[in-house]
This record gives structure tokens, C-alpha cells and sequence, in this order.
């Protein structure tokens, strides 16, 4: 298999100007006061190699400001590079972030124009390939509006659409594939996949490691602009999470003067900072009493007490159901507080409620956490310390199995007739 | 290399796209295009020809075969400096050389010149000026200016994405060579301790060229004209030097 793309051992550094002068004036006020400004410099990437062979799928994972936007916007072209090299073949394709590459008052059809011109495509080219991109972004009716009269999904199905159609040998996708409704991001992975099958290759960024473990054969995660470790999926994945526990033991070091917090609890694990935290989590059944345990099919009423040691702006939470095994049976997120409930105190209660827990009966564990509004290290997060029996509620069909209680009606069907 | 005709269909569709956003949502469209240079010219015609008569022949077409190429030259200028900021969408897209913008900003603001020039010929003849054979020296003028306009763009609108007061100071300075510049006024005007200013001065050089060879149907002045030749190349050398290592800068800052 051939190489279509090597970086070798690229640096970048971002200049960061106190204050930068905006104008000619202010720039000049600076020379003859003699002032020369501060300047710090920020590598935002740090000698990062590899290489990318056809027909593979690498993912780029990290988490904010670990320097997967500037590495992709550098492997598009866009900027140099402060030290190293990027050696390409043919010609790229990309979707950085949602908003560049289409001018909001030109209509989808001359924004397709533009992107299709600038692909390297001749008009005729373009025409020729128009109405597939169309079909396939479901943009008919929308088609000769203004790009900016487009909602947020309009925008990336004609962004993606645009980028796969355009036949590039490579393509670079930041993070944009999280928009959309379900069924049209199934529609891209779908294409992605025929895209990887026809021997193209494709580099993404993205924060959502499911979308990664299903697409990628390779992945690189990277941590203040260095890579941390290349590899499979499943290995990058947990290595992600390790990263992620060290973050926050790190910070933990920093804030209890190099001591963690002693968190031994009787069972399960518990980690993170400890700057926020659950100090009770609570099952409740339809009745309203606390329990462990309920019937399959029942309702559920989590209740989470938490504390905030100091003042922290915003905080994300998250609740998940698992498996023994650790798999995933159900999880939601509060993305953040702030937003859903507004501002919160140094203490207070949150409750989620399950309508219906449609699941087999088994042992099960509540999980869950308290993150920082940018995921970017644990404040608190239990795991395994919370326990769900479901038991069973009715004489349930002894021959199924499995996570989600479903309760088949198998019936015998009459023979087809051949005409 | 990529083929002819896909860089004429780059350059084509990009020059119609500028054209597209700057009348967008505008009443009469594309006739604010004609309708600038043609108000210019009454201004110019009614101050010079009626209140303070400058008393020279066929003055609207006097007038008229300076202000084209000034109004090219000037409309690139003002637009040079918020080129490459307005232009966000298309310097994101991987492998766009900005420089592009600058040859169709250029481009189409020639295109403006051309349409009207057989109106200008119609005023010339209805004044008993007919085109001669020195018209074959325009494509010449045409390319210095070009060279012109492409080496101050460059200058502008790189400079312009670091210092965001160039557009002002493009302003002013564009304002200011209108007067200094023989549009309104014959070259001769100028008194002879000033015409050091004259010569140093290309867009002036190259107006009076155009003028001599549409409205006086004379070659332009040799001398002068290589002068400005040479300060356009290197003017148009500086501007590339400059652009070539502002360029990575140029992508960080936007």
C-alpha cells in the first residue's frame, strides 16, 4: 500500500502577544517607547510524526487544546509548520470547522460552485457532480437559499456532502460529524466507510470514541501537542482514559499539596479531584423509597447530592447503567449545569428520573460522574459503587437473553405460494 | 500543473463571485458598477467645465479617458485591504493560494474599464476625436498597471490582516493622489517645481498615457513611462517578498 502522507517530526509554536498591536499606530507608540512586548510562545504541537497509508482511517484524539484542530488545519495547508515537514500526494479534501468554506450570502448552488472550483474541479466537473451532492445532502428544496438562512444540519450535510463528492485522495474531518440528526450521521459513516473501502484515506479529529472505535484502524492520541501513543483503537482508547485519570490526579497532587484525597470506599472505585462531588447517590423506586433493587420494566428516580468545594463556573455530570462487564446498557449527560438549570449552589440535589428500565433482570452498576464543562479531567466519578438488582417481574419468557428486556411473539407464518 | 481551462474556470468564476457579493441585496445591482464612474464624471464636468472652467477642448472626454483608469486603480486599492479578511471561506479551503484574490479583485475591476470603453469612444467621436493607431500602445498600459495594482495589492492586504488601520490610510492616500494625479487637469498644469512629483508618480504617468494615446491619439511619453514601468516591478517585487513571508502569518491570524 501506498503512503499518501508523512509528517515528519512537525513543530508548531503560536507566538502569544500580551498585547499585540491591532493597528499601525499602536505598533509604532510601541517601537518608540521602546516597549517591546511581551512574547510568550505557545507550542501548540511538538515534533509529531506519522504517516498515513491508503486506505486507512486515522483517528485523532485528545482532549481541548491538545492540538488536534491546529495539526489539521496544518495538514490542510493552512499555515507552515514552525519546524518539520509534511510530505502529500493528491489532492485533499477537508471539513474543518463548521462556518469556513461557505459564504453565507451566496446560495448552496454557488457555494458548491466555489468548493468544487477550489477542489481542483473544472466547471463541467462540477455541473456534472452537482445534483449527487444535492440528492445526497437532501438540500432540493434549499438549494438556491442563502447559506446562511441554513440551519446548523443543513450547513454540514452540504459541507459533507460537498467534501466526499468531490473525489479527494484524502480527507481531513474536524469534529463536525457530532451535528446532525442520527440517521444522516449514519448516511456519512456509511460513505466514510465505502470512501475507506475504495483505498482513500481519511484523518479524523473527534471527541466521540465510539465514532472512532467504529471507524478508524488507526489512532494517535495526543496530549499537549505531543503524540502520547499510535495504535489500535482499543489500546489508544484506554490509553485516552488513563490520560485523562492522570490529568486528574495531577490537579489533585496541586490543590491537596501533593496528597491525594483519600477516597478508599467499600466498594467500586472512585477518582477524580474532588473540587466537586457526590456526597450520595441515590436509587429510589416508584414508590419513592430508596432501594437496590427493582423489578424489570419498573421505574427508576436516581437522586445525586453533590457539593462544590470552591468556585467552579460550570460543571458537566453524566449517569450511566452497567453491565458486570462493564458494558454500556444506557448513559446520559448534563453537557452543562449552567445551561440546564442555571446558576447552582455549593450544595444541591439533582434527579433523574428513568420512566421505564426495560432491562433483563441481572446485576447491574450505576455509574456516574462530575467533569469539568470541557471534559478535560474528573472532579468525581464513581465507579462500580452503586448496585441495581433487576429482578424479574412476571414469569418473563425463560428463553431470551441478552440486555434489554423485549418480550418476543413468535407465531408460525402460512407457507409462501409461488405463482 | 493543473490544465488551461480549469485555471480560466478559477479565475472566471471567482471574478463573477466578487462581482455577485459586492451588489448582493442592492436595488439596481450591478449598475452601481457603471453608475460610480459616471457620477464622478458629472461632478467633475459641471465643477471644472461650468463653475470654474478650466477651458479645454471636449472636456467630458478629456476628463473621461483619465477617470477610467483612475477609477480601476483607485476601486482596487480601497478593496485591496479588506481582501484577504472578507475572504475567510476561501482561505480556509486547503491548497487556495490567496494571492488568487488579488489577480481577480484586479481582473474585475478592469473588466469595468473595458465595459465602458465604447462609451468613452462614442464621447470621443461626438467631440471629433477619432481612435487612431496609437491605441495599439494600450494593451502596454494595461499590463503596467496591472503590475501596479498587483504589487500594492499585495502590500495592502497582506499588511492589512496585521495592522487593520491600512484600509484607512488607503483611504486617505487614494483621496489624496486624485489630486495630485492629472485627471480633471492637463499634465502641463503642473508647475515645473512639482513635475519631479509627477514623474515619480506611475498611476500619473500612466493616466497621462492613456490619455495621449485615446484622447490626443499621440504614443505616450517613452521616458516616463519606463520609469513607472520599472517602479511597478518593483513595486510589484517588494509586494511579493513581503507577502511571501507574511503568507504562514497570514493563516494564523485569520
Amino acid at each position: 500500500m501506498q503512503t499518501v502522507l508523512v509528517a515528519d517530526n512537525v513543530s508548531k509554536c503560536f507566538r502569544i502577544h500580551k498585547n499585540l498591536p491591532r493597528t499601525l499606530r499602536d505598533a509604532i507608540i510601541q517601537r518608540l517607547n521602546g516597549r517591546h512586548e511581551p512574547i510568550r510562545d505557545l507550542w501548540a504541537l511538538r515534533d509529531i510524526s506519522f504517516s498515513v497509508k491508503q486506505g486507512t482511517v486515522l483517528g485523532l484524539i485528545g482532549h481541548n487544546g491538545a492540538g488536534k484542530s491546529t495539526l489539521l488545519r496544518l495538514l490542510c495547508g493552512l499555515g507552515k509548520p514552525t519546524q518539520g515537514h509534511f510530505y502529500r500526494q493528491g489532492n485533499i479534501g477537508s471539513l474543518l470547522e463548521l462556518g469556513s468554506g461557505f459564504h453565507p450570502d451566496m446560495t448552496g448552488r454557488e457555494n458548491l460552485m466555489t468548493g468544487g472550483i477550489l477542489c481542483g474541479l473544472t466547471k463541467r466537473q462540477v455541473k456534472a457532480v452537482g445534483d449527487d451532492i444535492i440528492h445526497f445532502a437532501e438540500l432540493e428544496e434549499f438549494i438556491d437559499q442563502p447559506v446562511r438562512t441554513y440551519s446548523s444540519g443543513m450547513y454540514l450535510r452540504l459541507a459533507f456532502s460537498t467534501a466526499i463528492h468531490f473525489d479527494p485522495d484524502y480527507l481531513i474531518i474536524d469534529e463536525v460529524l457530532a451535528v446532525g440528526d442520527s440517521r444522516f450521521q449514519q448516511k456519512c459513516l456509511d460513505r466514510l466507510k465505502a470512501f475507506r473501502a475504495a483505498g482513500k484515506s481519511l484523518i479524523i479529529a473527534s471527541h466521540d470514541l465510539e465514532q472512532v472505535r467504529g471507524l478508524c484502524n488507526e489512532v494517535i492520541v495526543l496530549e499537549e501537542g505531543r503524540v502520547v501513543m499510535q495504535g489500535e483503537p482499543e489500546s489508544a482508547i484506554s490509553c485516552y482514559h488513563d490520560l485523562m485519570r492522570q490529568r486528574s490526579d495531577r490537579r489533585a497532587r496541586q490543590l491537596y499539596d501533593n496528597e491525594l484525597p483519600n477516597l478508599n470506599v467499600s466498594k467500586g472505585t472512585r477518582l477524580g479531584t474532588q473540587e466537586a462531588s457526590f456526597t450520595n447517590v441515590y436509587i429510589y423506586n416508584a414508590q419513592n423509597k430508596i432501594t437496590d433493587t427493582v423489578f424489570s420494566g419498573d421505574s427508576i428516580t436516581v437522586e445525586l447530592e453533590y457539593s462544590v468545594a470552591k468556585q467552579i463556573p460550570d460543571m458537566s455530570l453524566i449517569l450511566g447503567i452497567y453491565t458486570e462487564t462493564n458494558t454500556k446498557c444506557f448513559e446520559t449527560t448534563v453537557p452543562s449545569i449552567v445551561s440546564a438549570f442555571g446558576k447552582f449552589d455549593t450544595k444541591g440535589i439533582l434527579r433523574c428520573s428513568l420512566p421505564v428500565l426495560p432491562l433483563l433482570p441481572g446485576h447491574y452498576y450505576l455509574n456516574a460522574g462530575i467533569y469539568p464543562a470541557d471534559w478535560s479531567f474528573v472532579y468525581d466519578y464513581h465507579w462500580q459503587m452503586y448496585t441495581l438488582h433487576i429482578l424479574n417481574k412476571t414469569d418473563l419468557d425463560k428463553n431470551i437473553s441478552g440486555i434489554v428486556s423485549i418480550e418476543p411473539v413468535w407465531a408460525e407464518s402460512p407457507p409462501v405460494k409461488l405463482e | 500543473m493543473k490544465s488551461l481551462e480549469y485555471n480560466v474556470d478559477l479565475v472566471l468564476h471567482l471574478v463573477k463571485r466578487s462581482f455577485y457579493l459586492r451588489y448582493k441585496g442592492s436595488a439596481i445591482g450591478i449598475l452601481w458598477y457603471l453608475l460610480l464612474p459616471l457620477s464622478q464624471l458629472l461632478v467633475l464636468v459641471f465643477l471644472f467645465g461650468k463653475i470654474v472652467p478650466l477651458k479645454i477642448d471636449a472636456y467630458p472626454a478629456f476628463v473621461f479617458s483619465a477617470l477610467l483608469p483612475w477609477v480601476w486603480f483607485s476601486s482596487c486599492l480601497n478593496s485591496a485591504s479588506s481582501l484577504f479578511i472578507s475572504n475567510r471561506d476561501l482561505i480556509r479551503k486547503p491548497n487556495f493560494v490567496p494571492f488568487i484574490l488579488i489577480i481577480v479583485d484586479t481582473l474585475s475591476n478592469l473588466l469595468a474599464y473595458i465595459i465602458f470603453l465604447p462609451i468613452l469612444f462614442i464621447m470621443l467621436a461626438f467631440y471629433g476625436h477619432y481612435v487612431s493607431l496609437s491605441l495599439l500602445y494600450f494593451p502596454l498600459l494595461i499590463m503596467i498597471q496591472s503590475i501596479l495594482l498587483i504589487g500594492l495589492g499585495m502590500i495592502i492586504s497582506t499588511m492589512n490582516v496585521f495592522y487593520r488601520d491600512i484600509q484607512q490610510i488607503v483611504h486617505v492616500a487614494v483621496m489624496l493622489l486624485f489630486y495630485l494625479t492629472p485627471i480633471f487637469y492637463r499634465s502641463e498644469a503642473i508647475s515645473s517645481n512639482y513635475t519631479l512629483l509627477f514623474y515619480l508618480n506611475p498611476v500619473a504617468v500612466l493616466i497621462q498615457g492613456y490619455r495621449s494615446i485615446i484622447f490626443y491619439g499621440s504614443p505616450p511619453e517613452w521616458g516616463s513611462l519606463l520609469l513607472s514601468g520599472a517602479i511597478s516591478v518593483i513595486l510589484c517585487t517588494i509586494g511579493f517578498l513581503i507577502y511571501k513571508r507574511r503568507l504562514p502569518d497570514i493563516f494564523d491570524a485569520l
